[in-house]
């Protein structure tokens, strides 16, 4: 190790570190000691990773309210920034909150930063194109059954047990937290980009089972069965049309693969 | 001619700008008159696409347009990261700027990134390493950058050079070029106890492509460079100087916090105009 990378470890310990620490290769002068040089430095660490995280995390801001800070500064020290954009730091803070006391029992705090980190991934993800319904319009009747949708390639899907999703609506509306729900059992959210807005939305159980097929690219006759197991006797074509078309308005598929050659 | 008198041909001189920042993408659009570049934080585009690309299309046919990083660290120890080196590059590509620069620091050692400008030491070892890292990153862009003094806290005991001396090696020996914080200048003079004018002395004329010019803070006993503040009457003086010493330099305000309206910058801008107008008309 160089005399440099070194100096440069040690220095790097002294910002990160909660408590102020005492380098020699450090000097002070009549100006301002060491210590109070290197105090700018420690200040502006934290301070610019918890403004950072603020940004992209209004559900959790808004869920943990004054200990919001607090939350940050055991992320902060547990998950150093690893990336040249300092918005992507948030990018473990879901996976923190799963781990560690106390948030690992309230998975309410994990559901908020994976609802976070989805819409502010899904915001500079890569453009893509969705088709319009006159793209439905052109599937001739023979090739529907071997009718193969693709799904935009940065949905993604989220599996709740509480209503986060409330929270982050109150917190981009500006409204009052909302009172913190569990449910029995998960339920699918999805998020995506619709142009250049993103959007999320929670789906019905049986609508989640047929997007999901959709997604592992089985074709059209396979997802009118599957639909026939979720609808009512008669029913399942025109539910899926139906569904199919509300995709298709919402932005979520990108190709309607026909196998046509 | 030699080398450089070369490339300055090449880099054109762009007049007075501003740091593009999100609080004034529509008013930009819809006045840009007295703005007449932009200088735009490379690492917020370097992204795959969405709203961020968007407007930046929007601001390049409008504007010429410089690339000015924040994560580069030549100065680091760590391996130079080639992933972000290949998003810099395609975004360079892309927008076709007239210039891209970073600073003159290190930011972070074993893959941490503390999102800082930390300072070297001004040793003839951190001088060998930056000049080969400057050498190597100018090799994989295919073009010359600029590089920016940062405002430091820091003294280290081993210290062999001054911060003018090691900013001006580094230039000569990679064959870069150099952007000039003069608010930086003044707040590490004031915090370091040196001579600003001394320090714009040692700064080689030919190799200074760019001044910035921003606002501070005063702290207990040191200023702190926060570029949140307008431009101060000490830092104006220290401009009046740069502009005597170093001609007509593309010149930029840069705030960074508390961003006001996009009026008060301009009128900022127009005072930076005024002040050296006469100063390159007197010089020609």
């Amino acid at each position: 190790m160089s005399e440099l990378q070194a100096l440069q470890l040690r220095l790097q310990r002294a910002v990160m570190a909660s408590a102020s620490m005492a380098l020699p290769e450090l000097v002070g002068d009549d100006i301002a000691d060491a210590k109070a040089r290197l105090a700018i430095y420690r200040h502006g660490y934290r301070a610019r990773l918890r403004e950072a995280l603020t940004n992209e995390f209004p559900t959790v801001a808004m869920l943990a309210g004054q200990r919001f800070q607090a939350l940050l500064d055991r992320y902060i020290d547990a998950c150093p920034s690893e990336h040249y954009n300092l918005r992507w730091h948030g990018a473990g803070l879901a996976a923190f909150l799963r781990y560690a006391l106390p948030w690992r029992d309230r998975p309410a705090y994990a559901e908020a930063a994976e609802l976070d980190w989805a819409i502010s991934t899904c915001f500079d993800a890569a453009d893509e194109t969705a088709i319009g319904a006159d793209a439905l319009a052109a599937i001739a009747p023979e090739d529907w059954a071997g009718l193969r949708l693709q799904p935009l390639q940065q949905l993604q899907w989220l599996s709740l047990v509480t209503n986060i999703d409330a929270f982050r609506t109150a917190a981009d509306a500006g409204a009052p937290r909302p009172h913190l729900r569990r449910r029995a059992r998960p339920r699918r959210l999805l998020v995506w980009r619709q142009a250049l807005t993103v959007r999320y939305r929670a789906v019905e159980t049986a609508e989640g089972i047929l997007l999901a097929a959709a997604a592992r690219e089985e074709p059209f006759a396979a997802l009118c069965e599957l639909a026939a197991t979720q609808a009512p006797p008669g029913q399942a074509v025109a539910r899926l049309a139906v569904l199919l078309r509300n995709w298709v308005d919402a932005g979520l598929i990108r190709a309607l693969d026909s196998g046509a050659r | 001619m030699n080398a450089i008198d070369s490339h300055r041909e090449q880099l054109p001189y762009l007049g007075y700008g501003l740091g593009l920042r999100v609080e004034h993408y529509q008013a930009l659009l819809d006045h840009p008159h007295g703005v007449d570049w932009l200088e735009i934080i490379s690492e917020n585009y370097m992204v795959p696409g969405g709203l961020p690309l968007v407007w930046l299309e929007r601001f390049r046919a409008r504007f010429p347009l410089a690339m000015h990083g924040v994560s580069l660290s030549i100065g680091g120890t760590d391996p130079l990261d080639e992933g972000y080196l290949a998003r810099l590059d395609a975004l360079a590509r892309r927008i076709e700027p007239a210039w891209v620069s970073d600073h003159l620091c290190w930011t972070g050692v074993q893959g941490v990134n503390l999102h800082d400008l930390m300072p070297l030491p001004y040793t003839e070892e951190a001088l060998d390493h930056v000049v080969a890292r400057v050498r190597q990153v100018q090799d994989r862009l295919q073009r010359r950058i600029l590089l920016e003094n940062v405002s430091s806290y820091l003294r280290f005991a081993e210290a062999q050079l001054e911060e003018w001396e090691f900013l001006a090696e580094v230039a000569r020996r990679a064959d870069c070029l150099i952007l000039l914080d003069i608010n930086n200048i003044y707040v590490s003079a004031r915090n370091h106890g040196f001579d600003a004018q001394r320090y714009l002395e040692g700064v080689p004329v030919e190799r200074v492509q760019q001044f910035h010019l921003a606002g501070h803070e005063h702290g207990a006993a040191l200023l702190v460079d926060t570029h949140d503040a307008p431009v101060p009457p000490p830092v104006w003086t220290l401009y009046e100087a740069a502009v005597r010493r170093f001609g007509a330099v593309s010149t930029m305000i840069e705030r960074d916090d508390h961003i006001p309206p996009l009026d008060e910058l301009l009128a900022e801008l127009d005072d930076a105009r005024r002040l050296a107008a006469p100063l390159l008309r007197a010089a020609a």
